[in-house]
């Protein structure tokens, strides 16, 4: 059920703020959640302020430098730096996307660095996605077909049989859309979310899987797929640009198109 | 979704700066409420026509006052959005229109129609 309060122990409280460096001429600030398991208390916003002229242009840049600069304690995942593992997933100015690529000149006024939302708080901008891949899990992500490899080579497919797969293939599984999605905020028990089904239909689209059925059997129930109400936050959060919301809306047209 | 977990839960509604396309997703949700009540109000509205002509007479009262007219507006506006809307859910059923360009061109068509339709309602009722 959708709870727009959080609950009493995530209540967000003042933190610590962290002057400049003196003399520093271009300062950029930035609010960081903060939460301590070890302590027991609720999670805080941290003021950073930072000297842009000795900073690099990306936010993880700025995370990174203030980790080695101010507070070595500040604990987030990151690790291509280029937008390609994934890791460090965050909200960032109220919106999901990889710190990596998100360049700090495209936002005005300060900075606000969150974790995914919605999501259990392991410490500060790291957020436990257990569920979110176990999820992914139930779509069970891999080639199922009923024939053999041929053993001397790859199964083929055709040139537009493997363009099916464009905008699918490319998902990262960075949680950016699934924990963007209020649908997913309220259900998220029940409901797979964007990134599960985006590669759910991935599988169904391809030429050399033979389980479409079974696949769309899977997923034909209330809650599994049709908590998905094309709110389209998914599509806009998505760092690679890929479109969930198409790709659920494909698997229930597929729905529909094979009760004929 | 009850929170039984020790950890924080990570702030969601609060700092989310939802795109236009979540914004028209809260109203379609909101003005579908709002008619559902509406369409209890149409039937005692009805019920009242068809009790004689003291009943239907307050009724008509009531509806006429400014209160009246208030209700009246914000259930067409209400029935305009959702209707306009709903021809957008089935473009987007179809597979048509999902991309986000076309997502934000639609929404922007649906505001400027409910409001044209609306507005053209009411110079007719009004007139």
């Amino acid at each position: 059920m959708a709870e727009f309060k959080l609950p009493a122990n995530s209540v967000l409280k003042i933190g610590k703020t962290y002057p400049a460096p003196e003399g520093a001429r271009n300062i950029k600030i930035f609010k960081v959640y903060r939460y301590d398991p070890s302590n027991g208390e609720n999670p805080s916003i941290d003021t950073f302020h930072v000297d842009m002229d000795n900073c690099g242009p990306m936010v993880l840049d700025a995370l990174l430098k203030i980790k080695s600069d101010t507070d070595a304690s500040v604990s987030l995942r990151r690790s291509c730096r280029e937008g390609i593992c994934g890791s460090c997933s965050m909200n960032i100015d109220g919106q999901n996307t990889l710190a990596c690529t998100k360049a700090i000149d495209d936002i005005k006024g300060d900075v606000t660095v969150y974790p995914l939302p919605h999501q259990p708080v392991v410490k500060d901008l790291v957020s436990d996605l257990t569920n979110f891949y176990a999820q992914y899990a139930s779509v069970e992500p891999w080639l199922k077909s009923d024939t053999p490899a041929p053993p001397d080579q790859e199964r083929l497919q055709s040139v537009d049989d493997r363009k099916q797969l464009d905008g699918l293939y490319e998902c990262i599984m960075c949680a950016c859309c699934s924990t963007s999605c209020p649908s997913y905020w309220w259900n998220s028990d029940r409901f797979l979310g964007p990134a599960a089904l985006l590669n759910a239909y991935r599988w169904i689209s391809d030429s050399r899987d033979d389980a479409t059925g079974e696949r769309l059997d899977e997923l034909e129930d209330p809650f599994k797929l049709y908590r998905c109400h094309t709110i389209m936050n998914c599509t806009n959060a998505c760092p690679k640009d890929l479109n969930p919301a198409k790709a659920i809306a494909s698997i229930k047209k597929l729905m529909v198109e094979r009760k004929g | 979704m009850s929170w039984n977990d020790k950890r924080p839960m990570s702030p969601h509604l609060q700092i989310y700066k939802l795109p236009i396309t979540a914004k028209l997703s809260i109203l379609h949700r909101g003005t579908g409420a709002v008619l559902t009540i509406g369409l209890i109000l149409l039937a005692i509205a009805l019920a009242g026509a068809a009790s004689g002509e003291s009943a239907w007479e307050s009724m008509h009262r009531l509806l006429s006052s400014w209160f009246g007219y208030l209700v009246l507006f914000g259930f067409t506006t209400s029935l305009y959005y959702h209707f306009c809307n709903g021809v957008r859910h089935l473009f987007w059923d179809s597979g048509m229109g999902l991309d986000l360009k076309s997502a934000e061109k639609s929404a922007i068509m649906v505001l400027i129609a409910t409001v044209v339709l609306t507005v053209f309602t009411w110079v007719i009722a009004l007139s």
